[in-house]
């Protein structure tokens, strides 16, 4: 993987991410306009043309890297996020999910274009790190999935509160959010776990190799994430502690979401060897 | 188009007593179109039958003739279609004729648009009269009695209302109580078959609420009540079961829809008590409809996670704000309905002039060509080029000399309702021959069929 060369994401790359970025928005924007064959056309058009970005950059490397740099993870992630929601409005429809969930994968490729980086990471070569990769990223995006589900239920509650049945746009029901946050976060918080630890693991031997004296435990990130892990737990007890069923774990799940883009922001300023 | 007529009465103009006299069922409508085609073989009918309205969009045998009489004049055709429906529906003629309203054209084109809009209807926005326009066009595919004028107008009239419900909110929201409640038991639950409704007390109120909840296939009904028999009266209508009031905390543990409407004078159902209940329901969210007079539920109840308390004020403040927002669509509905109209009625005259047109082109580029030839004739030694140019000039000569009056008869929308009038002038100035005889068969029943995508 070390000797692989390395290429930097070309202007044409770039800006067919962003098109495909702004496909997505345009996808939103026509389903809030009640246009849905012109919704799922225009989706469908943004991951075409996020998959012939992401073929055209691994033929010209000469190899697929799904997870192992920023580039490829954030937008194949980004797409397969995309491509997740257009299947559940095809199959069966969940309204509003689209405003609430593309924008996600549309913020995914928007930093992929901005910060994506095609050198694999140096520690790519372990079992241990392909597992906090892929544990991480998969996780995270479950998460994610979770918290836009869980401003979904909070923007419906307020509906509900308000006696407004008159709202250009059904949410769908409280329950059936309730159940698909539920399903994201049983996945996305043990996968998340494992790339937690894994992380740390990796961390902790990294800083005893290069001999750096500054503690792996409280650096931005793996804060960030520890406080992703903490509110996504809370969320997720529910089933045990039912006093926290509904609003207050819709609220925690949002508050994760909004710390997993702080985490996946700052991870891109943070020097490679912090990884 | 001057052909097309409608005749017909709906509940501004007939009383019920009249209407259910003229209603046609599935059946009853087939024959009646079946006994037109007889009577009429070159006229066209769809006849739309709905509870209330009933109204014939007819194009008027243009020979003059059909089986039973004369039909000479737009005039006569309303007076022969009433004794028809009238020998139809064995009813007197007297009973409705009074009651009827009659347009044609391009009145009874907007007047078909307004009906599938739903712009006509008694529940403004109402959706089922869409399906019954299109019910009413299918049943006069099957039976042939829909032609070349027909086919377009109903595929247009479905496609209109199409448009009004996908692009504008005139359909949305419900505009009954009980309806209301159920949308919202809808924004709150996904599936009811593992839900329990709770029914407290027996009266004509929550007997109608719980009908509508019973349609959603709840798991268990609960019917509760001071009078244990009133409650099992009611419950069998809905395959539910019966309980005592006294058994109320309990009750309300296991309920998810709770429907409320004692004549209490005090409320029945309090914080204090409900909060034990959600504990013991592992506060599961549960939905209470307060619909009586006194209230049965404190408001406080409302403020608790996972308590959605509705009474009868919310709900009735839903269904005006349907109301007026429905009202509000009128607008923007009525803009769809008129450019559709203006749409169907150039494509309608199109259709209309379209062969008199190219009639007329060909009729004068022939005779141009015959005194070309007499010309040409008397040059010797003309060369290719020289008589390419002066057949050239004679073909845009006829070209500008017909454009100006083909440019009125396409373009003039002053002319909706006279292309008949001047369809006979072209012929009569033009000495044109068997303008505009196209054939019913000739057209395709599906000629506009793209018009139900969207």
């Amino acid at each position: 993987m070390a000797n692989l060369p390395e290429i930097v994401p070309n202007s044409l790359e770039i800006t067919g991410l962003l098109c495909s970025a702004g496909l997505l928005a345009a996808s939103v924007a026509a389903s809030a306009t009640k246009r849905r064959s012109a919704s799922f056309a225009l989706g469908s058009a943004a991951i075409a043309l996020g998959v012939a970005v992401l073929i055209g950059h691994s033929m010209a490397r000469g190899d697929w890297l799904p997870l192992d740099d920023n580039f490829d993870a954030l937008g194949f992630l980004g797409i397969l996020l995309a491509a997740a929601v257009l299947y559940i409005q095809f199959a069966r429809p969940v309204g509003g999910l689209d405003w609430f969930v593309l924008p996600i994968s549309a913020f995914m490729l928007i930093e992929a274009a901005i910060f994506g980086r095609t050198v694999p990471h140096q520690y790519a070569e372990t079992a241990w790190s392909w597992t906090h990769r892929l544990t991480a990223y998969t996780g995270a995006l479950a998460l994610a999935v979770a918290g836009a589900v869980g401003a979904m239920y909070l923007v419906a509650l307020r509906r509900l509160r308000s006696k407004n049945l008159n709202a250009s746009t059904s949410l769908g029901s409280l329950e059936r959010l309730e159940s698909i946050a539920q399903y994201s976060l049983a996945i996305g918080w043990p996968l998340f776990t494992v790339g937690l630890i894994t992380g740390l693991l990796w961390g902790i031997h990294r800083q005893a190799i290069l001999g750096n004296s500054q503690p792996v435990f409280f650096a931005p990130k793996i804060l960030l994430a520890v406080g992703v892990w903490i509110a996504f737990a809370l969320a997720l007890h529910t089933p045990i502690n039912p006093s926290f069923r509904g609003r207050k774990a819709a609220a925690l799940s949002l508050v994760g979401l909004l710390l997993v883009a702080a985490t996946l922001i700052v991870v891109q300023f943070m020097p490679e060897a912090s990884h | 188009m001057e052909h097309l007529s409608l005749l017909g009465l709906n509940h501004t103009t007939a009383p019920l007593e009249v209407r259910e006299q003229l209603v046609f069922d599935s059946a009853q409508m087939h024959d009646a179109l079946a006994r037109f085609h007889a009577d009429f073989p070159d006229g066209e009918l769809v006849l739309l039958s709905t509870c209330n309205r009933l109204e014939l969009y007819s194009v008027r045998p243009g020979n003059g003739g059909g089986k039973t009489g004369e039909i000479s004049s737009l005039e006569a055709w309303p007076a022969r279609l009433t004794h028809w429906l009238a020998g139809v529906r064995s009813v007197p003629p007297a009973l409705f004729a009074q009651r009827l309203y009659h347009k044609t054209s391009a009145q009874a084109v907007e007047h078909l648009f307004n009906v599938a809009a739903s712009l006509d209807s008694m529940v403004l926005g109402e959706a089922q009269i869409l399906g019954q326009v299109r019910a009413a066009y299918d049943a006069s595919r099957e039976v042939k009695s829909a032609g070349r004028l027909l086919h377009p107008l109903f595929q247009r009239a479905v496609a209109v209302g199409k448009d009004v419900q996908t692009r504008t909110s005139l359909g949305d929201g419900r505009l009954s109580v009980a309806s209301v409640a159920v949308d919202f038991a809808r924004r709150i639950f996904d599936h009811f078959a593992d839900k329990t409704v709770l029914c407290i007390g027996a009266g004509k109120m929550s007997s109608l609420v719980l009908r509508h909840f019973a349609n959603l296939g709840p798991g268990k009904l609960i019917v509760c009540n001071r009078d244990l028999a009133k409650a099992e009266n009611l419950s069998r209508q809905f395959n539910g079961s019966a309980a005592d009031l006294q058994n109320l905390p309990e009750l309300l543990a296991s309920a998810d829809i709770v429907v409320s409407g004692t004549g209490s004078a005090r409320p029945i159902i309090t914080r204090t008590m409900f909060d034990a209940v959600m504990k013991k329901r592992r506060y599961r969210p549960v939905f209470v409809i307060d619909i009586a007079l006194p209230r049965d539920v404190e408001a406080s109840v409302g403020e608790a996670d996972n308590v959605y308390l509705y009474n009868l004020d919310d709900l009735q403040e839903t269904v005006a704000k349907t109301l007026s927002q429905r009202k509000q669509a009128v607008d923007s509905a009525g803009k769809i309905v008129n450019e559709h109209l203006r749409q169907f009625l150039l494509a309608a005259r199109a259709r209309e002039i379209g062969p008199a047109i190219d009639q007329l082109y060909k009729r004068y580029h022939a005779v141009g060509q015959e005194e070309l030839a007499r010309t040409l004739s008397k040059f010797n030694g003309i060369t290719a080029e020289q008589k390419a140019e002066v057949e050239e000039l004679v073909r845009r000569l006829v070209n500008k000399i017909l454009h100006d009056p083909v440019r009125t008869l396409r373009q003039n929308e002053a002319l909706h309702g006279l292309t008949g009038q001047y369809l006979h002038a072209m012929e009569m100035l033009f000495n044109l021959e068997g303008v505009g005889e196209e054939k019913a068969e000739d057209v395709p029943p599906e000629a506009d069929q793209s018009k139900f995508s969207g």
